[in-house]
This record gives structure tokens, sequence and C-alpha cells, in this order.
């Protein structure tokens, strides 16, 4: 089977500066990573702020180039692709509901955008078409001509989704989509999206920080850390036998509700990552409970352990004995 | 034993251009000495304004009420502002939830920490220093004589909530209140920093009211909770009351709504709560929640009865199961 997008040693670095008279650092937000997103799957992409997994996003989007590697739709190249073409058939849904709309325009209008911007139907039949949509992902027609600063952010966030949707797109790149949310109205959210993926076969890729959130939505999750991905791996699989210490100690931080289970204690330490500055070697080594010598001087490959894929020593062939 | 914290009846009222805005309805708790209460709730439910209400913190178009609200023999309700200056920060202290907006940052780490000390018990310079390098340590920072001379941009978020930690227990205060403390951290620094705060309640047996909208967080640290609702109380007991058996249809209903992995089934629909949080401008009559409520019924238009069992109160027209 032919992936939908594949993704390939892609990386993206950007210049940042630190002062008027410091030398520019370059960051490697996204640092050699290779991805399929098959057909029909929700790709889940894990990890904390500063891991890549927004960076990832907007590249997937074509919204950055990325600095090297490649990214193909069913196997057209992006950089050869027009950016409309490809607007059509992938969308984004971000977390912010209030910054990404327009809050100039009503709401029918910007649901519409996308349909004038393709020129497709004239203004009537745009029209109808947005409010239809509207209507799919759970808001009232007469909300039509209201502005997004007179609703509330589910109700935003359902604007979005109508915006994103109402190309027929085939992927959907949900970034922190219920980040910005309450519980009740993440609920509500989350719901959605898993009727319409059934409703118009969708692929999503969703990225999120909240592993209990990916654990119910993703079919397939990469976690991700330092621009990379450290671990792949089918969700249940995942969720039952993390293998990569970060991804354990990521569940491990899961604060489900259930009191009497007190706090975890991750055997994290103290030493934050910088991406500025990633240590040498594997990027998790200064945090990790279990990192030897190997860890410290060479960046893991990915080992295969069953259904699962670990970028770490531990798994490796090689490397593992050091680790028994 | 007397408790700690003693609040009877709170009501914050703001003015707003569309008049009066009812944050904080009627609000009544206690916290004991050395105990964590958690209070609770969605955005806009009142719990922030709860905590800056005892903080004595309002923005300027609030009005606070109160039948009682008494800390430490102390009636806040009733000092001056003198008297509410001289508790905070000292027996009272507070943690906010972006520590890169609470702390200043045109000035060092270890200047802010030693304004608090030296402001309430006085002392000289090099006795406040050393209070901090020693509370810094407490908080997991290492070399903490060089942190001191550091800014606060100079520090990760993690590192700059623990500073802000260490600023709360400077005058070793006998209650922390902590609003969304980890809310602005990463997962993993979550756990961590919750559980920094949890030893070192237990180490000088302070009380804390933390305020939270994540359930996960108050079932892992609460002794009690209060939950609240469009700027009431609507259930309070236990941690292990609330959450084994919830009584008011919206704790029922917010429970339902967070995916736990191992207990929802991945790709099944999650709970939902129907309709949004009612406007608090205006008169609000009968329960707040009866729009969106499952239970409704023509009873719930007036205002709803206070039903207990065992500590674990809840308002609501249904009784116990």
């Amino acid at each position: 089977m032919s992936a939908l997008m594949q993704v390939e040693g892609v990386h993206r670095a950007f210049s940042v500066s630190r002062g008027l008279f410091a030398r520019k650092r370059t960051l490697h937000a996204v640092n050699g990573i290779d991805l399929e997103i098959e057909k029909g799957e929700v790709l889940g992409i894990v990890g904390e702020s500063g891991c890549g997994k927004s960076t990832l996003a907007r590249i997937l989007l074509g919204l950055i180039p990325a600095s090297a590697g490649r990214i193909a739709l069913s196997g057209t190249d992006l950089r050869g692709l027009d950016r409309r073409v490809l607007a059509a058939r992938v969308q984004p849904v971000f977390q912010d509901p209030y910054g990404s709309l327009n809050p100039r325009k009503r709401i029918a209008s910007i649901v519409a955008l996308p349909l004038a911007v393709h020129g497709m139907g004239d203004r009537t039949e745009q029209r109808r078409r947005a409010i239809e949509m509207l209507e799919r992902v759970g808001l009232p027609a007469r909300l039509a001509d209201n502005y997004p600063g007179q609703l509330s952010g589910g109700q935003r966030q359902r604007v979005a989704i109508a915006r994103a949707l109402v190309m027929r797109p085939e992927i959907v790149i949900c970034d922190e989509p219920t980040s910005a949310l309450d519980v009740s109205v993440q609920s509500q959210i989350l719901n959605l999206l898993m009727d319409l993926r059934q409703e118009f076969g969708l692929t999503y890729v969703f990225i999120s920080h909240n592993l209990a959130v990916v654990e119910h939505i993703a079919t397939r999750v990469a976690v991700m850390y330092l621009g990379r991905v450290v671990e792949l791996a089918p969700a249940a699989e995942i969720f039952a036998r993390p293998r990569h210490p970060y991804t354990q100690a990521l569940l491990a931080s899961v604060l489900t509700p259930e009191p009497g289970k007190g706090l975890p204690d991750t055997h994290l330490g103290l030493a934050f990552p910088d991406p500025l500055d990633p240590p040498p070697g594997c990027g998790f080594n200064p945090r990790c409970a279990y990192a030897r010598a190997v860890c410290r001087e060479r960046v893991p490959a990915f080992s295969e352990d069953g259904p699962a894929k670990a970028a770490c020593h531990a798994y490796d062939p090689t490397f593992g004995k050091e680790f028994a | 034993m007397s408790a700690l914290l003693s609040v009877e009846g709170l009501t914050v009222d703001l003015a707003v251009p569309a008049g009066t805005l009812h944050a904080v309805r009627d609000v009544s708790f206690e916290v004991a000495r050395g105990e964590t209460l958690c209070v609770v709730g969605e955005s806009g439910c009142g719990k922030s304004m709860t905590a800056l209400a005892l903080m004595g913190l309002l923005p300027r178009n609030a009005r606070r009420r109160a039948r009682r609200l008494v800390f430490d023999g102390v009636d806040l309700a009733a000092a001056s502002p003198a008297r509410t200056n001289a508790l905070r920060g000292a027996k009272l202290s507070m943690i906010f939830q972006e520590p890169m907006t609470a702390l200043n940052p045109a000035y060092t780490i270890g200047n802010q920490l030693c304004e608090v000390y030296r402001r309430h018990k006085g002392g000289s310079r090099a006795a406040a220093r050393e209070r901090a390098a020693f509370l810094l340590g407490k908080v997991g920072i290492a070399a903490a004589g060089e942190r001191l001379g550091q800014y606060p941009h100079q520090l990760s978020g993690g590192l700059r909530q623990r500073v802000m930690i260490a600023m709360a227990l400077m005058c070793g205060p006998s209650l922390i209140v902590a609003d969304e403390p980890t809310t602005a951290l990463d997962v993993t620094i979550q756990a961590q920093i919750l559980k920094l705060l949890k030893d070192l309640q237990a180490e000088f047996g302070m009380a804390l009211v933390l305020i939270t909208h994540d359930l996960g967080v108050v079932a892992r640290i609460a002794d009690r909770v209060a939950v609240m609702y469009a700027g009431e109380v609507v259930e309070r007991g236990t941690a292990a009351q609330v959450f084994a058996a919830p009584r008011h249809p919206y704790t029922a209903g917010l429970i339902d709504c967070i995916p736990v992995p191992g207990r929802t089934k991945p790709g099944e629909r999650l709970g939902a709560i129907p309709g949004t949080v009612p406007a608090l401008v205006g008169t609000i009559e009968g329960c707040a929640f009866r729009q969106r409520c499952a239970f409704a019924q023509p009873a719930c238009a007036s205002a709803p009865p206070v039903h207990a069992d065992a500590g674990h109160e809840w308002a609501c027209v249904r009784g116990a199961a």
C-alpha cells in the first residue's frame, strides 16, 4: 500500500537571534523526520513544547518549506505542487480559535473563503455550501452572519473545522485543536472530529501534548523529542508497552482522575531540553535514568521491536547489551 | 480544631458595561491546617475570582462581600488594607499561573526573593539571601547561589515556577493559594512541580488551596474538592467521594468528558455536556445548570436544596442516590 503522504529525511532550521550583538544561532526545529501517513489513519504526534511538532505541521501544510528532505503527496513532490492544489487536499485546524479566524469577516464568508479562492461556484453557491458545512459541524445557520467575536471558543473551533472541510480535503492537520478549550467543550470537538472522519473518510494528523486525548483519537502515534521522532507505534501498542524512556515518562505524567494514585515520579531530573543547544548523542540523555556512555556519543537510530520502532540504544542489537 | 481558613457566603460582583456580573455567588468552604483543597471548574466559573478575593487582590471594578472570611483568627472581611498587606506574602501567599508575567523581568531572582522576606521579616540582606538560597535548594534548583543573580528570562518555564514556589515559601506561610500553577507547563514538568508542591507541603505543614480546571490534577493532589459552576460551589467533599460517586450532574458530566487511558475505549464517543455556560450578568434564579442538565425538572427553577452525606455536599434537587 502506498502512503498518502510521505515524509523523508525532513529538516527545518531557523536562524535565531539571541540579542543585538550576539551571534545568530541555528535552531534545528525539525531534525530528520521520516514518516508515512496512510490513507484513513489518525496519526497522533505527541511531544512537549519546543519538540518541533508545530513546525512539522506547518511543513506538511506547505506553509513553510523544509530546509532539506522531501515530502510527497500521493507520490508528487510538494515543491512541484501548486499552492492551491495542495490547499485543496491538505487543510489545517489550529489551536487558537481566536487567532485563526479573521475578526472582521462574517462566519459564512470565513467558511466560504477557500471556495472563493478556488473559484468554485458563484457567491450564492459558495454561501450555500458554507452554511451546509456549518450545520454539519453543529452550528445553526442563524450564526452565519455573526462575527467570530460573538462566538464562544468551542463555536469558533467548529467554524475553523467547517472552513477546513468545505473543500473536502483528504488530510486534515489538527495542531492542538482542543488545547485552548474547556474539558466539556474539548469532548464535543473530539466527538465531532471522530464523526467527520467517518463521514468524509478523512485522514488526520493530530498533534497534541495531551497523551490521553491522543490515545483516544489516534490509530498510530509518533512521539517527538527535540526535533526527532523517538518512537513510532500503533496507538494501542504505545500505551500498553511504551519503549522509549521518554515515552514512558510522558505516559507516567498523564494525571488520570483516579484519586488515591498520588503523583507519579517521572525520574526525569531538572535538565530541561534547550532546542538551541541540544546535547550530543541522544537528545534525551541528560534526563534519562538509563543513559549509558553510548547515549552521550551517538544519535540512536530506529530499532524495531515488535510492531513498534524506538530510537533508543537500549533496543539496538549492537548496544542493547549494555542496558541489560 | 478550628479551620485555618473559613469562608462563608463569599460573593464577588463585577461592574461591567452590561450591568453587574455575579462572578462568585455565595461560596462557602473551609480549609484545615496542612490540608489541600482543590477548587475545580471551567473558565468563567469564578474559581480565579475566588482566589483573588481570598488574597484581597480583586480588580478595581470588583466588590467583595462575605458573611465570614476568617484566616488564622484574622477577619479578612474587616481587615484594613495595611493589615491585609502584612498578611499577604507572609502568612498567606500566592502562586500564579504564568511565572513569566508574575516575576518582574527587570530584577534578578535573588532580588525578588529577598524583597519579600525583608519587607515582612526585616533583617539583613545576607540573612534574606541565605534564606533564598536555602529555599531554591528545597525546590530542587542546583547552584542556587548562581541562580540568585540571574533574571527570569534566563530560566525555563519549569524553573521559573520553582522560583515562584520558593518565593511563596520565603516567609513560612500557613496557606498558599495556587491558581493553575502548572497549566502553562509541559506535562512531564507539571508532574514534577505538583510532586514538589506536595512534598514541600508535607515538610513545612502548609495548607494549599489549588485552583485548577484539570480533574486529573485534582484527583491526584486534593484532600478535599469544591466543584464550581457559574459562580457557585455545586458540590464538595473528599477527593474519594467526589470522584467515586459524583452527586451533582455537572460533576458527573465533567468526569465523563475526559478520556482516560485504560478506562475510556479509544475511538468511542466521549461524554459531553450540551449547551454553554449561562451569562452571569443580571439576576440568576434557580439552578444555573438546569438548561444543560439531563435531569432538569420544574423544581430546578428555584434555588436547589443542599444535601449532605458524611461530609459530601451537593446542591441539587436530586437527593441521595
